[in-house]
């Protein structure tokens, strides 16, 4: 599974990188650091990214199943 | 203010396929009430039209709150108090609509990123647990005024490099001008004097900067002086009137989220026991806090061109307003919408608005009120409101806050 934030959606409220520090951490600005990036996601941290969109008070963050 | 508009007769019960209702969300109540009256208005119907003042749409539920908040090409800034669409002062970024907004806000971002929040976090924990030492002995407080006005002052002056000393200054600016905010015509002179107050002094502010070769360090106003927006340095009209919305946006509401969250905490001993014995949990409390006792009673936007929105026709010019606290208690998008629960997974919510415009001061804002509730817990473990009189909470219109909280424990 991969995860991906539309920058032009994430406005840098941060609930993602609180919520799942182990994932994602901010920038200089406090948006997420991987603004209109997508990562891969190892199976363990699949709990954490679900939380990371589900907090998401913009709805930036998607998961994208593998094929 | 200005008379309904003339097209809508005095019997008229319904318009644009909204029931029409005459609110005025100026007045002091008991505190509750305007949670209340939100959630009355979102179950009875999704939009209204409100003749109050000039006269403006009101949207209750989340969905339409969100879009109005995520498309300001739509939906503009010019004005976000739709009692007054063409409000007498300019905020920035606040009253920027793209493309522009971004840019000013790229200036202001680092200022009060999550970094520069945990960077001070450590004297903002010695603040605060100094400030509740002297509290804790006498077995009373005050709690508004002795603690939750004063602590994010404190700590919004320190950011922002002017001196503490100025905070009682400060205050009377900011309730000044929220007396004013929610539209009664009767506090507009205090609240144009409160603009004009804190204008003043920081006109006299830039004016002593004005030498200065370089930015002076942690000296917001210095940083602004020298800040560039697209390739120029901001002019001092802009400057002032960053600085001016910085200073309203930074000490009143915290203060005012505060209350809500040590109301409740009085209340709730079992809340208490669990903060004490997981003190992790706090940030979850404190985020819970932001949806379930929202201050941000409504959020107004002007209307840039003619269209329908959730089915309703909007024309040029008019004003709406998304009633945010009634959205972030909606059923129809969070399961068990109307309780506070401590411990709620992946909470969101549009305390901090949503959309570009987002609170700049959001994260500074919750690390505020996570340090307030467990430096307090870790000296004051149990407490309780001290009154069996109503408490009161000033109007919505200018975002709620309780006037004084009384509390007591054993010292």
């Amino acid at each position: 599974m991969k995860l991906r934030v539309d920058g032009d959606v994430c406005t840098g409220h941060g609930r993602c990188y609180t919520v799942a520090p182990d994932l994602l951490t901010y920038d200089d600005e406090g948006f997420v650091s991987i603004r209109d990036q997508t990562i891969e996601l190892a199976a363990d941290q699949i709990k954490a990214a679900e939380d990371a969109a589900a907090s998401c008070p913009e709805e930036a963050i998607s998961l994208i199943e593998d094929d | 203010m200005s008379q309904p508009a003339d097209r809508l007769s005095t019997d008229e019960t319904t318009h644009g396929g909204c029931p029409v209702v005459h609110l005025d969300f100026s007045e002091s109540k008991e505190a509750g009430c305007y949670w209340a009256q939100a959630a009355e208005l979102r179950e009875a119907a999704p939009a209204y039209y409100n003749d109050f003042g000039s006269g403006y749409w009101i949207f209750t539920r989340h969905d339409a709150v969100r879009d109005i908040y995520k498309t300001p090409e739509l939906f503009s800034s010019e004005s976000i108090t739709p009692w007054e669409p063409e409000p007498a002062y300019r905020f920035i970024p606040t009253q920027i609509d793209p493309p522009e907004h971004v840019k000013y806000r790229k200036i202001l971002n680092p200022w009060f990123s999550p970094k520069a929040v945990e960077e001070a976090e450590p004297r903002m924990r010695e603040l605060c647990r100094g400030l509740v030492a002297e509290i804790a002995p006498r077995g009373e407080c005050e709690f508004i005024g002795d603690l939750a006005l004063l602590y994010p002052t404190a700590v919004f002056l320190s950011f922002v490099g002017v001196p503490v000393s100025e905070a009682d200054r400060f205050v009377a600016f900011v309730d000044d001008f929220f007396a004013g905010f929610s539209g009664d015509p009767e506090k507009l002179p205090a609240m144009a004097a409160a603009l004009q107050g804190i204008r003043d002094y920081w006109e006299a502010g830039l004016a002593e900067r004005r030498e200065d070769p370089a930015p002076r360090d942690a000296d917001l106003a210095s940083y602004l002086m020298h800040a560039t927006f697209e390739d120029r340095l901001l002019t001092d009209t802009e400057v002032l009137d960053m600085l001016q919305v910085l200073v309203l946006a930074g000490l009143d509401t915290t203060r005012g989220q505060l209350g809500y969250m040590f109301r409740h905490l009085a209340d709730h001993p079992e809340h208490r026991q669990r903060l004490i014995a997981e003190p992790e949990l706090i940030p979850n409390a404190v985020e819970e806090a932001l949806r379930y006792y929202t201050i941000i009673f409504g959020d107004g936007r002007k209307v840039t061109s003619d269209t329908e929105f959730y089915g309703v026709p909007l024309k040029k010019g008019e004003m709406v307003y998304g009633l945010v606290s009634g959205a972030n208690r909606d059923p129809r998008h969070y399961e068990r919408a109307d309780e506070y629960l401590i411990d709620r997974e992946r909470i969101h919510h549009m305390g901090f608005a949503n959309g570009p415009h987002r609170c700049l001061g959001a994260h500074l804002a919750r690390k505020e009120m996570q340090v307030v509730v467990s430096e307090w817990l870790t000296q004051i473990p149990d407490f309780e409101v001290a009154t069996t009189e109503p408490l009161v909470e000033r109007g919505g219109g200018a975002m709620m806050s309780m006037a004084a909280l009384p509390l007591r424990w054993e010292a």
